[in-house]
């Protein structure tokens, strides 16, 4: 697409920390212009090339290049002044100000030391609108959903300069419209000039939206090149390195129990006449877009809320809304899909984590280290939770590993009925095959499994029977085998129902 | 420390050292300090001044052990030195009016945990920042010590020498109970449930509670054993003072006991915290004010000191915890 030099260029860059490699001898060229897809799972290096990109950290050995033009040691400020932006994965907007003063962030326009309130709305009015945003300038960052707070630190980004720009999984935790609303985005980018860095584990939306994809592993590059020259397949072969197969296995409903049964819930304008029955063995998806119905589902089946009305069963007997104890006591098990705010607690160690809720429940009083490690062995090896050092803070491991323990604390307890709430977030492929098999190991141990999930793909996966909302309402229910995975995706965006 | 490994251990500089070196920039700050006192004066490490400065500390450790606990479990209690302040007053008055020893005590550390529950309940159900909440509960206890004493030192004779001033195999009584309480207090914070609940709370409240843990019910016991502990502390005070005058306990005495915990490493935020780290934050004040007044360094340069000491501590702390 462009025979003109890179903007930057990166040759064999090598990292590593302690004795453990974390990048050796990594090579990559960004254009301007051009989507770079970045892509490797949890552990392969990704984010340490990107720190050494940003000027966050320092490379061992290797040469990078700006403009054409050894970059020596970069520091943050450095790599900013020269054009290099990192749109991290955590939002780094202050919520409690306006869009238009955090995209003004440290450039407010000023007279004599004084605010001057105009200039600051227009300029960042201006920079939404260059790059095709529709946002507030006036609205608060932390009442915009995520997708718009990623646009908006994209704007500040560009604004101040930025003719490289890192985006670090800017669609992870976002349905398929607001991801779309991020591609949209992308190509604009593109179209002015920008390089991007795109790092994403959807192999479909990369090869969609790249122009060139690297692929990491074990801190090497395995795979580069142009996205057409390659497919999805392959991808996986070079992530993995070997291939991996996520088939559903056949599930057999024998019981006719219902394990799981919530009639007529509402609350507010989020969920209005919500029901589903969820038979022992059976998985039971609720599809929706990200923060609609099957987002509530997690607060209310844990106890942390009460709906305004509605009733909810396990094992056929009845569950009072609104006490975590109560619902932990009827065998209903919640996993979050939010584990930094509602899951593990970063600076306990994983084997403290692992037996966090078991031990609770167990209500042992006395806590011994080396017989907790010893009743945290099992889970570790069942959920393949892998670990540097004997037993880290779980805040330490990679995203992946902290969601196989967040599962593990969960799923070890001996459910009677769990709520899965998107079980696959952020985590590379091969551990995305190793969840999705616990989740058939459970079904297959009779318990009752709700699926709340904004991936169609995965709902294919897991489910038996699918049922799909939107504003908080049911709008459609199915056997899975009855539907095909573009219908569903058709049903849940809002297409009519063939 | 664990025998689990599911992938090549890799040792770690941590593991390899000795558990103290976690607080290694404390200790340095200590020794210098030991190291500097007993060059510039002998007294310093006469059996009789070591022994003394444990005794004047073991009030404060007291407090600080509690205030440990719940600090580790994003609790706070500024209240601790006012309830010091209301149980000596209680506590000599009941003396004053001829009320046996044990009834005294008793009467004494019940009121104090009773307050202490107070602080915990309005903490608990109404979610006003415990900082706000024991603040005020702090100055309305100050008042009330007052009105309790009528404004006037009461003294209590001799009644509680034994645990003032008495020694058991050489050591002071009150060093004895501080150690125990220390001893307590770090067994429960490693050993307990209880103590590992703390440290899930102050990490993370919701996930705690989501995790099966009584967060409500716990809050409430720690604020309790912290309001008990103060009640210790009082009677421990009273003992050693043999009154209780306008001013004793008080908000002086709770600093002290925040800047030690806080010294010793525990986070304001809640989640880390150890008793060890809050030894050596007690026992490095006590020293720095045992070594300015054997150098008869005058009182306004000795505040000064004190608060150049804690500055110190303090970034010692945070720079060693930077390097791991």
């Amino acid at each position: 697409m462009t025979a003109e030099d890179p903007v930057v260029r990166v040759s064999d860059i090598s990292k590593s920390f302690g004795g453990a490699v974390a990048l050796r001898d990594v090579s990559l060229e960004l254009f301007s212009g051009e989507v770079h897809a970045l892509m490797g799972m949890n552990g392969a290096g990704k984010s340490t090339l990107v720190r050494i990109l940003s000027g966050a950290q320092n490379a061992d050995s290797g040469v990078m290049e700006i403009g054409g033009t050894a970059a020596g040691q970069l520091t943050a400020r450095k790599a900013r002044k020269l054009g290099i932006a990192t749109v991290p994965q955590r939002r780094e907007l202050v919520m409690t100000l306006t869009v238009a003063e955090n995209i003004m962030l440290g450039d407010l326009p000023t007279r004599t030391s004084l605010v001057r309130w105009k200039p600051v709305r227009q300029l960042a009015r201006q920079a939404l609108r260059d790059l095709g945003i529709d946002v507030d300038v006036d609205a608060l960052a932390g009442d915009l959903t995520v997708a718009e707070q990623t646009m908006v630190e994209v704007a500040r980004e560009v604004r101040r300069g930025g003719r490289v720009l890192i985006l670090d999984e800017p669609t992870a935790c976002l349905g398929a419209e607001a991801a779309a609303q991020i591609h949209a985005l992308v190509g604009r980018l593109c179209e002015a000039g920008v390089a991007v860095v795109f790092i994403s584990h959807h192999i479909a939306e990369v090869l969609a939206l790249a122009d060139r994809i690297t692929v990491l592993r074990d801190g090497r590059v395995v795979w580069g090149g142009q996205a057409k020259e390659t497919d999805e397949a392959g991808l996986v072969r070079s992530m993995v390195g070997r291939d991996v197969v996520s088939t559903k296995p056949p599930r057999s409903i024998k019981k006719e129990q219902i394990g799981l049964r919530i009639s007529d819930v509402g609350e507010g304008r989020f969920i209005e006449d919500f029901s589903v029955e969820v038979r022992q063995g059976e998985v039971v998806a609720v599809l929706g877009p990200a923060g609609d119905a099957q987002s509530r589902l997690f607060d209310l089946l844990s106890g942390r809320r009460r709906p305004d009305r509605g009733r909810l069963e396990v094992n056929g007997r009845h569950v009072r809304f609104g006490k975590v104890g109560r619902s932990l006591s009827s065998g209903l098990r919640c996993v979050t899909g939010d584990r930094r705010r509602l899951g593990l607690i970063p600076e306990l160690t994983v084997d403290e984590n692992l037996m966090l809720a078991r031990d609770r429940l167990d209500r042992r009083r006395l806590h011994r280290r080396d017989r907790l490690a010893r009743r945290a062995a099992p889970l570790r090896d069942d959920y393949r939770v892998v670990t540097l050092t004997p037993n880290p803070p779980v805040g330490l491991l990679s995203g992946g590993n902290q969601q196989k323990v967040l599962l593990a604390k969960w799923l070890g307890t001996e459910p009677v009925a769990c709520l899965l709430e998107d079980p696959t977030n952020g985590v590379d492929i091969a551990a995305m095959a190793d969840i999705h098999t616990l989740v058939d190991g459970l079904a297959a141990a009779g318990v009752a499994v709700l699926l709340a999930s904004s991936d169609a793909d995965e709902v294919m996966r897991l489910a038996d029977r699918v049922v799909v909302v939107r504003d908080g309402r049911t709008i459609a229910e199915y056997d899975i085998d009855r539907i095909s995975r573009d219908e569903l995706v058709a049903v849940a965006l809002g297409g009519a129902i063939s | 420390m664990t025998t689990t490994l599911t992938a090549p251990a890799v040792p770690t500089r941590r593991r390899v050292l000795p558990r103290g070196f976690a607080h290694g920039g404390l200790l340095l700050v200590l020794v210098a300090i030991i190291v500097f006192a007993s060059l510039r004066t002998d007294a310093f490490l006469s059996t009789n001044n070591l022994l003394n400065v444990l005794r004047q500390v073991s009030v404060v450790a007291v407090i600080a052990a509690g205030l440990t606990l719940l600090m580790t479990a994003g609790g706070m209690d500024f209240s601790m030195g006012g309830n010091v302040a209301v149980t000596t007053a209680v506590a000599a008055q009941l003396f004053a009016h001829g009320q046996s020893i044990w009834l005294t005590v008793v009467v004494s550390i019940a009121l104090a945990t009773v307050i202490g529950l107070v602080n915990g309940a309005v903490v608990t159900f109404t979610g006003v920042a415990p900082f706000v909440a024991t603040l005020a509960t702090a100055t309305l206890l100050d008042g009330v010590a007052l009105l309790v004493i009528n404004g006037l030192s009461v003294s209590i004779d001799d009644q509680l020498s034994a645990l003032g001033i008495g020694k058991t195999f050489g050591l002071p009584n009150l060093l004895i109970v501080a150690i125990a309480v220390l001893a307590v207090t770090a067994f429960v914070m490693r050993y307990t449930t209880f103590g590992r609940d703390a440290f899930a709370i102050g990490g993370n409240e919701d996930v705690a509670r989501l995790s099966g843990i009584t967060v409500a019910r716990d809050k409430l016991l720690l604020y309790g054993l912290a309001g008990a502990l103060s009640g210790l502390a009082g009677i421990m005070l009273l003992a050693r003072l043999g009154a209780s005058s306008p001013g004793t306990g008080g908000l002086q005495l709770q600093l002290t006991a925040v800047a030690a915990v806080v010294i010793g490493g525990t986070s304001l935020a809640g989640g880390k915290g150890t008793v060890f780290g809050t030894v050596l934050g007690v026992l490095l004040l006590g020293v720095v004010a045992n070594v300015l007044n054997l150098l008869q360094i005058n009182s306004y340069y000795q505040q000064i000191s004190v608060g150049a000491v804690l500055l110190i501590a303090a970034v010692a702390n945070l720079l060693q915890r930077r390097r791991h």
